[in-house]
């Protein structure tokens, strides 16, 4: 009896989903008979494929990086293996891990990430709240300040910058070996393009209405904790943003490391690439030397170009990952955070 | 009535204040790590003598400037290579990420996936990884027109080596310039997601087509994002990491330790980018789209005639 009423019930989906794909059909070909419903089926199609062709080329080198690292030495040399290895060569992977040695780096860039884009985030929302809602003078003065912050390279405040932190130190150690030169500015709305997020704060600040805080007031709020707990808050959209692009920003970065940041043990995960390619690119005699004093065993197709993507792909995992989780409230921030460029 | 009056003062005084509050991190910041620095480094540039430790600067001389233009045979060729380098790249990169935000903007399936695909290459970053993908000639390969797949062998045969070697060159430069613009991308897409549907609407009630919204609605709406993003995508092309001007600066401030000839080429450096940024800024201000209030105002100025009352901007309190 169930079964025979389980049966009907599906037959009846059965025609429910069949009519309905036939009145789709119907409409389909109601909205696309006519001379304009044609072209925009026209246009239609075209922007698919333009849109699918330039996703494609931009997830090629994604692509190609995960692909790449887990081929084997026969499979990058011959021709007719393109995008599907032999064989799934994950031994690349730890060959890579072992060159990169990088819990440590990885440790350090973890650390280095995170502290300044904590630092970004409040000081640059602060910033950017004083610059939205208040009058004061020199206000003009100030916000040109931001913009040429934002347009002189780093490069030209290197050297004095260099020289400055060379003699300075702290707690008897040199300015040189910490990582100050790379973490302090970032609290104050400098660091690695801190002028830009200033910028974006402020254009959401001035589209937050007035009336909110003039409520707060009038309850009796203060004018610092009016920020904090209500005017803050919102900017949870614009927030996402500036965090996830100060992450990649941070943790992709390596001109300021490399001259800030002398010692080796104090240096970051990406550089340590080219480590790989140093390795990877060596005389045969030289890379054989080389595994040895790593305690590996030296093949004869270990270390290929492969080895040097699986290493990429170990170096941009973490931000990809981290992309991953935060990527549909970063969407939604782009579209809500009420960005216009005023 | 005096007593009110004073108090209204005190009250502008306090908001004044309140507001240096808040901006106070800033003007700590840009003392000590802009004014500061680019002030230094004015300094450096033309001391005439200089010591590492205890840094000690002495003299006044413009050797070193004069250096750049006149003894220097390679800072001036690697400086154009640099801003045509830049100046090519820039127009391009705002056309096709405009192009590109605006189809993510369109109703099309998938359309979180695709914007997530597109912000990949940034993720990558410019760092060492997507360096070492373009090392190994993977930008060349995305379009690759003369293996004969896109394009088959015998009409390759027929425009010859040189041309296809022109044509592989550019798709190449086209795809890194593609890679680039994911922030652009972003941005041209904030911008177009707050015009307002209205405006749209209206625009079609009175009968334009899609192109004259196109011109007419978008374009404008976006102006004041193309300005930061034409400004953002120069600052980036001329800081970028495989800059090549900047290597050879850096070659001199770092490897062979001449701080004041480095300091002086970057301080050259420096005048031209805020120039050009200047440039686009005068050049973008006639034609931007600000809002409702200042566009009448404009008119106003233009047309010399008065249409709104002319209030004073308001400001909180």
């Amino acid at each position: 009896m169930s079964a025979s009423t389980e049966s009907l019930q599906s037959k009846k989906r059965l025609e429910g989903l069949l009519s309905n794909l036939a009145l789709r059909w119907r409409l389909f070909k109601r909205k696309y008979s006519t001379y304009s419903g044609l072209k925009q089926l026209f246009i239609r199609i075209v922007m698919y494929l333009l849109v699918i062709g330039l996703a494609f080329v931009f997830i090629y080198p994604f692509l190609y990086m995960i692909v790449n690292s887990v081929m084997s030495n026969a499979d990058l040399n011959s021709r007719s293996v393109n995008w599907l290895p032999t064989e799934f060569k994950f031994e690349n992977y730890s060959l890579a891990l072992d060159l990169l040695n990088g819990k440590k780096f990885a440790i350090n860039s973890a650390k280095v990430t995170i502290i300044a884009t904590i630092g970004h985030v409040i000081a640059c929302s602060f910033i950017g709240y004083g610059f939205a809602r208040y009058n004061f003078p020199g206000k003009k003065i100030l916000f040109a300040l931001v913009i040429l912050a934002f347009i002189v390279p780093t490069q030209t405040l290197i050297i004095p910058s260099y020289l400055t932190y060379s003699n300075i130190s702290f707690n008897g150690k040199n300015c040189l070996d910490s990582y100050i030169p790379l973490l302090v500015p970032s609290f104050f709305g400098f660091g690695l393009r801190g002028a830009l997020y200033i910028f974006l704060f402020r254009q959401f600040y001035l589209t937050v209405p007035k009336s909110l805080e003039e409520a707060a007031r009038i309850d009796g709020c203060g004018f610092m904790k009016t920020y904090w707990k209500i005017v803050f808050p919102l900017a949870k959209a614009t927030l996402v943003v500036a965090i996830v692009l100060s992450v990649v920003w941070h943790w992709n970065d390596s001109y300021e490391p490399s001259i800030y940041v002398k010692s080796t043990a104090k240096s970051f995960l990406p550089p340590r690439l080219k480590e790989i390619i140093a390795v990877a690119n060596a005389l045969p005699d030289a890379q054989e030397e080389r595994m040895r004093q790593l305690g590996l065993e030296g093949g004869e197709d270990t270390l290929n170009d492969a080895v040097v993507m699986a290493g990429a792909t170990v170096i941009s995992a973490p931000i990809l990952l981290f992309f991953a989780f935060a990527q549909s409230q970063f969407m939604q921030g782009i579209e809500r955070s009420g960005i216009t460029g005023e | 009535m005096e007593k009110k009056k004073k108090n209204k003062l005190t009250l502008e005084r306090r908001n004044q204040l309140k507001g240096l509050v808040f901006v106070l991190p800033f003007i700590i910041g840009v003392l000590l790590f802009f004014l500061y620095p680019i002030l230094f480094s004015l300094r450096i540039s033309i001391a005439s003598g200089i010591k590492v430790v205890g840094m000690k600067l002495s003299g006044w001389t413009f050797e070193q400037y004069k250096r750049a233009f006149v003894v220097d045979t390679s800072f001036l060729p690697e400086f154009k290579d640099t801003v045509i380098f830049t100046l090519t790249r820039f127009p391009l990169t705002i056309i096709l990420s405009l192009i590109i935000a605006i189809l993510l903007n369109k109703d099309i399936k998938g359309r979180g996936l695709f914007r997530v695909i597109f912000f990949i290459p940034f993720l990558l970053g410019s760092g060492e990884v997507m360096q070492q993908i373009v090392n190994q000639g993977v930008a060349r390969a995305v379009l690759n027109v003369q293996d004969g797949r896109i394009i088959p062998y015998n009409v390759l045969m027929y425009f010859g080596n040189s041309v296809m070697n022109t044509v592989q060159g550019v798709f190449g430069s086209l795809v890194t310039i593609l890679w680039g613009s994911g922030v652009q991308i972003l941005l041209f897409l904030a911008g177009l997601q707050s015009i307002s549907p209205s405006l749209y609407e209206a625009a079609k009630i009175d009968g334009a087509t899609e192109w004259e919204i196109f011109w007419k609605v978008t374009i404008p709406m976006i102006s004041p994002m193309m300005l930061l993003n034409i400004v953002y995508t120069l600052v980036d092309s001329f800081t970028s990491v495989d800059n090549k001007l900047l290597t050879y600066i850096r070659s001199y401030g770092f490897t062979n330790m001449e701080f004041s000839y480095a300091a002086a080429m970057s301080w050259l450096y420096f005048l031209f980018i805020a120039l050009v940024v200047a440039i686009v800024f005068g050049i973008m201000k006639k034609y931007m789209h600000t809002n409702e209030i200042e566009e009448v105002r404009k008119r106003e100025r233009k047309h010399r005639v008065f249409t709104i009352e002319k209030a004073p901007r308001r400001t909180f309190e």
